[in-house]
């Protein structure tokens, strides 16, 4: 059993139970209206971060390290990640994506998203630029 | 057959921080993290009671529904279970960023699988990250009002967590030895580390540096959404939360559920059913029943909050006066035409608390139209929309 399969038969069972109770939970989804939908943002989550994410970043990363001297790049990767980080979770309040709901729902409107990130992301630069500077002093007078 | 070229090819990974020590690490904070997000998910679920009448909004028959009464106290409750699990869900996205990244390698390991059993655990990882992602996508967008799913987000976010909790479970079983091994031969060099790049290239941030930037990018988020959660003053230092403005947000307008002033003035009567003979009051009746006066929170399953101040008659004094004293369960309806939310059924326990009113007044002031003029529900730690507004009957049950 193990030479064949590759694993302990406890292996194989609690992979059974589980995608048992995974496809239970599929199937009911799927008899929801829009299930054509469900699969695509099912798929279109790991689909979106494995090929179009995750090579976007490491390549930017790859790119702007290029030819840089080593001690360089924190100072950019974590003001750009986390400012990158905001918009990637709160583009939609940002672009109004869900204006006319909010407006329906609770009689105000949205202002000021894409303004206060850019202020928080500047204020990232330029502690980042400040730290970088302190250090970088500190490290050419010892 | 020998692996196609690019990232199918071992050489291809550079990173010198990638290695089973790192995702043991990370695979810990976020399994306290989904965690707390999953059981405030489901408690959530539980808090709108979906055994009783119409609360079900998932199906009628889900198994997993409650085996308790959702409690009455501590008023803030349910804003504090459900700030949880949208904070937390907030918190998790760069720790599941980063914990993809330090495995992402295995994606592309060539052959696919080498054994059925890799094959199957494969399976089961392809719906771990699938479940996850459609979570956290569903989640985000359900918080900014931007309905873009073309399905119904409570149903399908509820069965996907069911995908995930199966999907993690056995992920567990499989793993958890494995990051045990990686904690206890850390300080050996491990003879086989199948997540190690071959050929590293120079260190350029240490491992610590990393789980610090995952941490910054964590704080980073919840700063940004946490006011809206907590209420008060801190509401507008949410930078980006979709919930920043107002001290007493609606949650719907009047006009959004078509309720129109016509319903709500002379001709308007509460009707109260379940004894022997009905009632039907006006609002001028209800001013004169005794009233009372509570400071309760109102948390919505969205993430944010809201406290107030709330006078009206405690629904336990209206019970007795429609001649059930010890109602098992109320059905309040909304002047609302439309919509699965028009209605709630609420237990008797929570009939029962003295802080629970029909409100007629917040903070010293008649209610707006918006915030359910002429008569809301409040009850303390009740899911926010199931604090009915415009109440147009109420049905007790014995």
């Amino acid at each position: 059993m193990r030479a064949r399969y590759g694993a302990s038969p406890l292996h194989l069972l609690a992979h059974l139970a589980a995608l048992a109770g995974a496809a239970w939970a599929l199937l009911q989804a799927l008899q929801l209206g829009g299930a054509d939908r469900i699969v695509l943002w099912l798929v279109g989550a790991v689909v979106l971060h494995d090929l179009v994410l995750w090579p976007a970043y490491t390549t930017l990363d790859r790119l702007a390290r290029r030819g840089r001297p080593p001690g360089w790049a924190n100072y950019v990767r974590f003001p750009v990640g986390v400012s990158a980080l905001l918009l990637l979770v709160f583009f939609p309040v940002m672009c109004g994506k869900g204006d006319a709901a909010y407006t329906r729902v609770s009689a105000e409107s949205w202002e000021g998203y894409t303004a206060r990130w850019l202020l928080v992301s500047a204020a990232l630069f330029v502690a980042a630029g400040a730290l970088y500077l302190v250090r970088s002093r500190a490290g050419s007078s010892s | 057959m020998s692996a196609p070229p690019g990232p199918f090819r071992p050489k291809f990974w550079k990173s010198p921080l990638r290695g089973t020590l790192l995702t043991a690490v990370l695979g810990t904070v976020l399994l306290g993290l989904v965690t707390l997000v999953a059981l405030t998910g489901f408690l959530s679920h539980a808090a709108y009671q979906p055994d009783l009448g119409r609360n079900g909004l998932v199906e009628p028959d889900v198994p997993f529904t409650t085996f308790f009464d959702w409690p009455t106290g501590p008023s803030w409750l349910y804003a504090f279970t459900q700030g949880l699990h949208v904070n937390a869900g907030l918190v998790v996205i760069p720790v599941v960023l980063a914990k993809l990244w330090s495995v992402i390698p295995r994606l592309f390991q060539w052959p696919p699988a080498r054994t059925p059993a890799e094959g199957i655990e494969r399976a089961a990882i392809a719906l771990l990250v699938a479940s996850t992602g459609f979570l956290l996508a569903t989640g985000v967008a359900n918080i900014q009002y931007w309905y873009v799913f073309g399905f119904d987000f409570v149903k399908a976010h509820y069965y996907a967590a069911v995908v995930f909790v199966a999907a993690l479970a056995v992920h567990l079983v499989v793993k958890v030895p494995v990051a045990l091994r990686a904690y206890r031969t850390r300080r050996v060099l491990a003879p086989v580390d199948h997540l190690a790049a071959a050929a590293p290239d120079p260190q350029t941030i240490s491992r610590r540096g990393l789980l610090a930037a995952v941490g910054g990018g964590s704080l980073a988020l919840l700063v940004a959404n946490a006011g809206e959660s907590i209420g008060g003053p801190l509401r507008a230092t949410a930078f980006l939360a979709p919930r920043r403005s107002g001290g007493f947000p609606v949650n719907k307008t009047a006009a959004g559920a078509k309720v129109t002033t016509g319903m709500v003035g002379a001709g308007y009567r509460l009707v109260i059913a379940g004894g022997e003979r009905g009632l039907a009051l006006t609002r001028d009746e209800l001013l004169a029943l005794p009233q009372a006066t509570q400071t309760l929170t109102l948390g919505c399953v969205e993430g944010w909050s809201t406290r107030q101040t709330w006078t009206g008659i405690p629904l336990a004094e209206l019970a007795r006066r429609a001649g059930v004293p010890d109602p098992q369960e109320l059905l309040v309806e909304s002047l609302q035409p439309a919509g699965i939310l028009r209605q709630a059924t609420l237990t008797g326990g929570q009939v029962a608390d003295s802080r629970s009113l029909l409100a007629l007044q917040a903070n010293g002031a008649d209610l707006s139209m918006d915030h359910g003029y002429p008569a809301r529900i409040i009850v303390p730690a009740l899911p926010g929309v199931h604090n009915t507004k415009w109440v147009g009957s109420l049905t007790f049950r014995a």
